[in-house]
């Protein structure tokens, strides 16, 4: 809905269907048709049962248990709200690692979604070899969350990494980055904010979608570069930063692989690191408390749908669609 | 779908069925179909307690799933060990896998929670209580009491270190123990003296001190971070970090060692803070001693072999400072057989096998520390031919005289005590928190995470 192509309505239905008051009457066909749609479907709605929704609720029903991964299920001990009781009351590194990610997505999505957009409107101009720059600046984003790179990282921001080695040429000493709890999470934060060729991508094709004429008409009427910036690019634009924002935002939160390469696992040093997903882990996996993971797995999920329920929410206040006027 | 009765539509009579009772019928089946998931899975889980294995016919085909960590080195001599099972029993054959010592219990937890555990499985005593306590491991006691599983040649101490509740859950593979690793070359470059069993903690300190100022590298790692130097350190105290189902220590305890280890920093004797936290969080190829960022490193006295193969300097290798008889024959891991295993009888005869037989025990030699068996021992240090082994028999042997009784076997939630002592000592490191705050932040942590 926020997107500027705007999928089409529904599939469409075939030429043989007339309308809808001759559908009711053509019942079987039309049944078979259906069951045929649900065929063609169903490797997805296996995968979604398998593999989503039944996880899902047996995840919801383990996190009112004390399962511990390895008893098996028959003894799995039905406790109540003791899991979130425990979360929210008495369990130091819950809160802790919900300061250390709300801080990480407050930080580095604005920073990736302002250095998306500087560069797209730097890329939107015609020249000599911009196809190259496109690609050159999405490159990040194709590596995504590999571990590969979260470990060159590690090794480019070290004390004697590549990064410090450039300070020194300016005579500046740098710091061990990412052995550093002042540092570590900081340096998380540029990799996130490096690979912002996805939404840069995203930007570029909503900014070719704004007329050309809007320009010439401001242009007529005496307004600056910056003034352009501000009242037509902007404007036309919000709908793609929206969707940029609500995006960016859920993946922000849910930052893991880097953050898992980078302390070896453990969300050091002291605890510097410990994004909400890693702290997920390590409870489930490492000190084996499986049940009470599967609530805070219960427990991010709303979270991330009450943070994007309130995105969505202001959007309203700043968020132009230029087609949807009749709305 | 809306069952709209159509009098055109021909249906199957059991598409009529369904029409009748549409949505409370799917509803129901919905709720049958999640009771069930979890049901089966309990019963995948619990099921064959008392199966006697393949006993039935003693040539059917069989393949076991082994599962063990460790680096490429200790793979080949395993696969090798257990060519030879299937050689003497052409029908047993083996499912393989390794991978390093990171992430190999969160993959045998997983494997476990699906009911899918391999059928014998290699691990140490960080777990072996975790697994032992919920029922994950066979109880070996009656085949060791019938012979089929044979001990008799263990240090007693030993296979006793494999027993939990009176349950002897894993068959204790190799014996070794504190090492304190110093970098050779270095040493003699800068003509200074090689640290000593029985110096004491502040003469290390002192000695590593000296280190730092003259080779320009920092002297020893600060192993304040480090469980099994903390441990030792706790016994030369008459304490120790379990005693029954409680702690064996107090705070106060923990902000001595805390303490002790702030006025080695003050003095120059270790690394700064980030060096510290590296050598804290790498795996063993990637030590301080090895990457040259430190004189000494606190490890496993096995390990010896897998530090010299990731460095061209001359490693030595010494007991932790303070009372060498504080530290322990500690079996340095086990192979367990999982308790629903299809082919028990097999998985143990295996186990003992690789544990007794001549042939085996010379393949594996000591990668996985000295051998359990005391006349594979033997003959094992006799005849190795590698240079490394031969070293590390030579000081565990050396050691092994002066070794005091062992401890008893780690509490559940041990792993968690570890990574515990890392925080803490971490905080006081970077200067974040003062020895005595983070001992009472520990002492608490450990008192959650043993449930005491």
């Amino acid at each position: 809905m926020a997107i500027s192509t705007a999928p089409p309505a529904a599939l469409p239905t075939g030429p043989a269907s007339p309308g809808p008051a001759s559908r009711r009457g053509r019942g079987g066909p039309r049944r078979r048709e259906n069951l045929a749609g649900y065929v063609f479907l169903s490797p997805w709605l296996l995968g979604l049962m398998g593999i989503t929704a039944i996880p899902m609720l047996l995840s919801l029903y383990l996190s009112f248990t004390n399962y511990d991964a390895l008893s098996p299920f028959s003894e799995v001990e039905w406790i109540g709200l003791d899991n979130y009781r425990t979360m929210f009351t008495s369990d130091p590194s819950f809160w802790h690692a919900v300061e250390v990610t709300v801080t990480f997505a407050l930080i580095a999505v604005p920073l990736k979604l302002a250095a998306a957009l500087g560069v797209a409107l730097l890329l939107n101009r015609a020249f000599r070899g911009v196809g190259l720059f496109r690609g050159l600046f999405y490159l990040p984003s194709l590596l995504g969350g590999s571990v590969a790179l979260a470990i060159v990282w590690v090794n480019m921001f070290n004390r004697d990494g590549a990064f410090n080695s450039l300070l020194g040429l300016f005579g500046v000493e740098g710091a061990p980055w990412v052995n550093d709890p002042r540092w570590s999470l900081e340096t998380l934060m540029a990799l996130a904010i490096w690979q912002f060729g996805a939404p840069m991508v995203i930007f570029l094709a909503g900014l070719k979608q704004i007329p050309v004429e809007l320009y010439e008409a401001a242009s007529v009427d005496g307004a600056n570069a910056w003034r352009q910036f501000r009242a037509v690019t902007l404007p036309m634009l919000s709908p793609v930063i929206f969707f940029n924002l609500v995006l960016e935002t859920i993946n922000g939160f849910q930052g893991f692989t880097a953050a898992f390469v980078l302390s070896n696992g453990t969300g050091g040093p002291v605890d510097s690191t410990l994004m909400y997903t890693l702290n997920l882990y390590i409870k489930g996996f490492t000190e084996l408390q499986m049940g009470y993971a599967s609530a805070l797995a219960w427990v991010f999920l709303v979270a991330i749908a009450l943070i994007t329920v309130v995105l969505f929410s202001t959007g309203r206040f700043w968020v132009h669609y230029a087609d949807g006027e009749d709305r | 779908m809306h069952p709209a009765p159509s009098p055109r539509a021909v249906e199957p009579t059991t598409r009529h069925h369904r029409t009748a009772f549409p949505a409370s019928g799917l509803r129901r089946r919905l709720l049958a179909a999640l009771v069930a998931v979890p049901l089966a899975l309990a019963a995948a889980a619990c099921g064959d307690d008392g199966g006697g294995g393949a006993a039935a016919d003693p040539n059917k085909p069989v393949e076991l799933s082994i599962f063990w960590w460790g680096a490429e080195g200790r793979a080949k001599l395993t696969e090798e060990a257990l060519a030879l099972y299937t050689k003497k029993h052409p029908n047993v054959t083996f499912k393989k896998t390794w991978q390093a010592n990171q992430g190999y219990f969160d993959k045998l937890a997983t494997l476990t929670a699906g009911g899918d555990a391999p059928d014998i499985f290699q691990i140490d005593d960080n777990y072996l209580t975790e697994y032992a306590s919920r029922n994950v491991t066979l109880d070996l006691m009656s085949y060791k009491d019938s012979g089929k599983l044979d001990v008799s040649k263990f240090p007693e101490s030993l296979w006793n270190y494999g027993v939990v509740d009176g349950k002897l859950a894993g068959v204790a593979f190799g014996e070794n123990t504190q090492g304190l690793v110093f970098n050779k070359t270095l040493l003699d470059k800068f003509k200074l003296p090689v640290p000593t069993t029985g110096q004491s903690w502040d003469e290390h300190i002192a000695w590593a001190a000296n280190v730092s100022k003259t080779a320009k590298v920092p002297g020893t790692q600060d192993p304040s971070a480090d469980y099994k130097a903390f441990w030792v350190w706790l016994r030369q105290q008459g304490k120790d970090l379990y005693k029954d189902k409680a702690l064996g220590f107090t705070e106060q305890d923990v902000a001595g060692w805390f303490t002790l280890w702030q006025g080695a920093r003050t003095a120059g004797a270790t690394p700064t803070p980030d060096v510290i936290h590296e050598g804290n969080v790498t795996d063993i190829s990637k030590q301080l001693v090895v990457t040259g960022k430190a004189g000494t490193s606190w490890v496993w006295a096995n390990q010896m072999p897998e530090l010299k193969k990731n460095t061209k300097d001359e490693l030595g290798v010494v007991a932790y400072p303070g009372d060498p008889s504080a530290q322990w024959a500690r079996a340095s891991m086990y192979f367990s057989v999982f308790r629903g295993t299809e082919h028990k009888d097999i998985a143990v005869d295996v186990i003992n096998f690789l544990s007794n037989d001549p042939e085996a025990a010379k393949v594996l030699g000591t990668d996985r520390g000295l051998p359990s068996n005391l006349d594979i021992r033997k003959a094992v240090s006799e005849t190795v031919s590698d240079a490394n082994m031969k070293q590390s028999i030579a000081v565990q042997t050396e050691l092994g005289a002066k070794f005091g009784a062992s401890p008893q076997v780690p509490l559940k939630g041990h792993s968690k005590v570890r990574s515990e002592l890392i925080k803490a000592a971490e905080e006081v490191q970077f200067g974040r928190q003062s020895p005595a705050e983070a001992a009472k932040a520990y002492f608490a942590a450990c008192q959650a995470a043993i449930g005491a």
